[in-house]
């Protein structure tokens, strides 16, 4: 049947394969990249356990003989047996084994650890790495994710896939209904008809899988070096990716891809061969035209036509649905995801870039190291082009605070009575209230001193006296007031949670001014009483009260106006000062900014890549609705003007069809857009007119124009194809071919 | 003699939860050789009987002989082998497809028989089908696409290919509905002469004229068979106006 039928049909009808063949290449070029990123992940991930863990795949310590290790050596599937002496401690041998075949790592390490005379139990396995290889182990109780998550991601697209693709598929097997009617009457069995079909679909899809898998891989390779652009260098501790791509991927890749097509073609031929051959012969593939309900609206705006329109756009509504939903939630995704990215650009903005913009240049953690042990502040702090270099710690600690000491602004909106259980215990002494220790380097606190207008002491504390209105939850502008009335002046701290009499510091100062740190206070905790004390103070207390953070900062500001050339050689520079004696990670503003547009640029290519693609969809749907049912629309209009219409009377229908189209997305969408920024705009405390300064009218402007301009077109095509009637031709009834 | 018996057919039709019997409880029989028209008002079933019969169309009740083999119960691949073999359909739209010739659209059933799948089948089917349509006067359009032949051509056409694979019996559904006088004429003629062969037809008709070239006449009222009448088998040099009056005068009767 497929020699003497459908070859000859698919050579002569190539413009109704279209909508499948877009279809098919969409998926396969979706599965592809799935997999090709999902392949590199992996790749990396085995990569980053090599790094970081290393490749050995089980471990084995002990008093192990020299012999032995030979011997090991020598072990049938044992590819290496590495004495690893980074890992060893005190006399003990640890030996990390490297296995040819994998899967004999959980059978054969507990023998060799036997032949070493050392007990089985005792064994280390390297889990992660064993767990890429799925390779589990029923002690290994971690949850590994990868290959679950990349199962049911894989499983939902190519169900997706299957829900959108499976509709063009559908239209096109149905618009030969008729023709497989007479099959049917000619004694074609289901079986056949189906087979036929799934031929014909399986010579339509062929080269766009190739070519969908093709483009998907290089898609992936674009995708791995963009990732390595934007997080290359601003993530600490990454290494490079290298693309790679096996040969078994691009197997899988084609299954599943054969068996998301194959299903999606499956399921409309199995329902047109369980058709009788009378209801499939009966049905001419015509438009059906039935005047189920009224268009009032198009009806209202365009009139006749407008009527003629909405019941031509029902007659098609299963045709279309793909057309339509591709469209409206791709523009619906765009314009949601230019808004929230706006949004979130502007907030990051004003609370981190803005905010802390005269506060630090250059930022470094000491990783596990005291501030008073730092020798370097000196150094660091005299260094050319450096306007102030603060060096400090974190300590938690706790104080009380007496209701007569509460502020009477404070007072008046309710004290401590809004306050969690967390943040404020009442206390036979008065409010047991977190008191954060920052601890200075003494310069810095000296010139702080200054800053505030006391004299510089080096042995008491400034402390921050200000509260929020709690009652008000716009954090963007807060009301800040006096938290205490600030007569004391001694502070008792003692440590959190311990009863006990605690430290008695004297107090220099209450200020609402703190020192210019990349800190933020009483963001969480409302009611916390910051501390800021200098070094010298905290030696002389420091165990008796609080518990001090493991790492140190150094919060560099650099000269006025600083640009990102400066500002390298000045983190150079500390680098070079800090990075023989300490484990440090360093933070550039500059570059941390720029590192952070790319990632927002990044996200919202990948995510308006999505998008375009689904556009891709909706109007590849289209042109295949418009190409493909010529001869129908050529029937319907000839039907039309045999009773009097005009050429320019349904030219007017087709452009109202295509403005439907084209016009429902953007209906749809700009009113939800507008109540989601207005609900986001509420949430985050932001005034609209900064919003509408910079709303991405132009990116959201342009792929509307895309979608109304490629609808037009297919629409233009169309109407080129379908006004060339013969009247007499066009109603000539076509159930005699 | 083997015969298409038909017992107790009934079709009924629900659309939008309404009950529409179509067939009431039909019985009919078709010897083998026997060529009967169906004749009745518009809506009466004599199409749905002719499909229901043909098992183009499933049954709601009752059963259908086929020359032997019950057609109730089995599967729609089993129908389909029947539909291939043993079945042979003319339609009034003549339902051909458009983008194969005439020829091909001839010799296509007999190429899906186990048959005509083997090269000596073909060369055997390719023999039977320049036989046939020589007989039906069309191996002149063979090659032509079937919108470039008249539509008396293109019924002939059918014709052929409902015989291609040597069927026991025709269903012919309006076979001339779509021509005019003298095409309806010469494929009548055909028809005759392949049953005169010996193979059976089963025709629905509105045309007296036609039902008049038939052996029997079966008038179907409400969905089920209200009378019958023999007028004999055709003779090609018979007086066709004796045949057609005595037909009137019985369709008079039943108030046609």
């Amino acid at each position: 049947m497929w020699k003497d039928y459908s070859s000859g049909y698919i050579k002569n009808n190539r413009s109704s394969g279209i909508a499948v063949m877009i279809a098919a290449f969409i998926s396969a070029l979706l599965l592809s990249l799935l997999c090709g990123l999902f392949y590199n992940a992996w790749k990396y991930e085995v990569e980053r356990i090599q790094l970081e863990e290393g490749g050995w795949q089980s471990r084995i310590a002990g008093d192990i003989d020299p012999g032995d290790i030979e011997a090991i050596k020598n072990f049938a599937r044992v590819k290496d047996a590495v004495v690893n002496e980074k890992a060893a401690q005190g006399h003990e041998t640890v030996l990390d084994l490297y296995f040819d075949d994998m899967d004999a790592v959980l059978e054969d390490t507990p023998r060799i650890a036997e032949i070493a005379g050392i007990s089985p139990e005792t064994a280390i396995y390297n889990y992660e790495l064993l767990a890429m290889y799925l390779i589990r182990s029923p002690q290994d109780t971690a949850p590994r994710l990868l290959f679950p998550m990349f199962l049911i991601i894989m499983g939902m697209a190519s169900l997706s896939l299957i829900v959108i693709i499976h509709n063009s598929f559908a239209v096109s097997m149905n618009a030969r209904i008729h023709q497989f009617g007479i099959f049917s009457s000619i004694g074609a069995t289901p079986k056949q008809i189906r087979v036929c079909l799934l031929q014909e679909a399986a010579a339509l899809c062929a080269i766009p899988v190739i070519a969908g898998n093709l483009l998907g891989i290089g898609i992936s390779m674009v995708l791995i070096q963009m990732v390595n652009t934007l997080l290359g260098s601003s993530v600490s501790g990454r290494h490079q990716a290298v693309f790679g791509y096996h040969p078994l991927v691009l197997v899988l890749t084609l299954l599943v891809t054969v068996f998301t097509i194959w299903i999606s073609a499956w399921l409309p031929a199995r329902k047109l061969s369980r058709l009788t051959p009378l209801e499939a012969i009966k049905n001419t593939g015509e438009l059906m035209l039935k005047r189920k309900k009224k268009s009032p609206v198009l009806t209202f705006i365009f009139g006749m036509e407008g009527e003629l329109a909405g019941n031509a756009l029902k007659a098609q509504r299963k045709a279309l649905r793909t057309a339509s939903l591709s469209l409206i939630f791709s523009f619906m995704a765009f314009t949601l995801m230019q808004c929230f990215f706006t949004l979130s650009g502007i907030s990051t903005r004003e609370t981190y870039f803005e905010k802390y913009q005269d506060v630090w240049d250059i930022m470094v953690t000491v990783k596990d190291t005291e501030a008073d042990s730092f020798a370097e502040t000196k150094e660091i702090q005299t260094l050319p082009g450096v306007r102030s270099a603060i060096v400090y710690q974190k300590a938690a600690a706790e104080t009380i605070i007496t209701e007569e000491e509460i502020s009477d602004e404070m007072k008046s909106f309710g004290g401590f009575s809004h306050a969690s259980g967390n943040d404020a215990v009442q206390t036979e002494a008065g409010w047991s209230v977190n008191a954060p220790i920052m601890i200075l380097d003494d310069a810095s606190f000296q010139d702080y001193c200054e800053e505030i207008g006391i004299t510089p002491r080096l042995d008491g504390a400034v402390i921050r006296n200000q509260i929020r209105d709690v009652t008000n939850p716009d954090f963007r502008h807060p009301r800040y007031m006096p938290y205490v009335k600030g007569s004391n002046t001694v502070s008792i701290l003692r440590k959190s949670g311990e009863e006990g009499t605690g430290v008695e510091i004297p107090v220099l100062s209450y200020t609402e001014h703190v020192p210019a740190l990349r800190e933020e206070y009483a963001t969480v905790d409302y009611y916390e009483l910051v501390h800021f004390i200098p070094m010298s103070l905290w030696k002389e207390i420091k165990g008796q009260i609080a518990d001090a953070g493991e790492d140190s900062y150094i919060c560099v500001l650099g000269n006025e106006n600083a640009d990102l050339e400066e500002l390298n050689t000045l983190q150079a520079e500390i680098n070079r000062i800090v990075a023989g004696a300490y484990v440090t990670e360093s933070e550039n503003r500059i570059l941390k900014k720029e590192s952070n547009d790319r990632q927002v640029q990044g996200m919202m290519a990948i995510f308006g890549g999505f998008c375009v693609l689904l556009a891709i969809i909706g109007t590849g749907s289209v042109f295949s609705n418009t190409l493909g049912f010529v001869r129908q629309r050529k029937r319907e209009f000839a039907r039309y003007m045999s009773v009097g219409l005009t050429p320019e009377e349904i030219r007017k229908m087709f452009c109202i069809e295509a403005l439907v189209i084209a016009g429902r997305p953007i209906i749809i969408t700009i009113p939800l857009a507008v109540i989601t920024v207005g609900y986001l705009l509420k949430a985050s405390y932001l005034e609209v007119e900064i919003f509408l300064a910079e709303a991405p009218f132009v990116p959201i402007a342009v792929f509307m124009l895309g979608i109304v301009g490629t609808v037009a077109l297919a629409y233009y095509l169309g109407w080129r194809n379908v006004r060339k009637i013969n009247l007499a031709e066009a109603l000539r009834d076509d159930t005699m071919m | 003699m083997e015969s298409l018996k038909v017992s107790n057919l009934c079709k009924t039709y629900i659309i939008e939860k309404r009950q529409n019997n179509v067939l009431r409880n039909v019985s009919l029989e078709i010897k083998q050789g026997e060529m009967v028209a169906v004749m009745g008002p518009s809506g009466s079933g004599k199409t749905t009987l002719l499909y229901t019969v043909s098992g183009m169309d499933d049954a709601t009740a009752g059963k259908v002989d086929f020359f032997g083999k019950e057609m109730t119960g089995l599967t729609a691949n089993e129908i389909s082998d029947m539909r291939l073999e043993e079945m042979g359909f003319v339609f009034q739209q003549m339902y051909m497809l458009k983008n194969l010739s005439i020829y091909d659209n001839i010799i296509m059933p007999a190429y899906q028989t186990s048959g005509g799948k083997t090269k000596k089948g073909r060369a055997a089917v390719n023999e039977r089908a320049k036989i046939l349509m020589q007989k039906l006067g069309i191996s002149e359009v063979a090659d032509n696409d079937i919108n470039e032949v008249s539509g008396g051509q293109l019924q002939r056409a059918c014709i052929c290919r409902s015989l291609i694979n040597e069927p026991k019996i025709i269903f012919a559904d309006e076979p001339t509905g779509a021509l005019n006088k003298q095409n309806s004429i010469e494929v009548m003629d055909e028809l005759n002469r392949i049953n005169l062969d010996g193979t059976s037809i089963l025709l629905v008709t509105h045309d007296m004229k036609v039902a008049a070239r038939c052996e029997r006449v079966l008038y179907i009222e409400d969905g089920d068979i209200r009378e019958d009448i023999t007028l004999g088998k055709w003779q090609k040099d018979q007086d066709m106006r004796v045949r057609e009056r005595t037909l009137n005068d019985w369709l008079v009767k039943l108030g046609w």
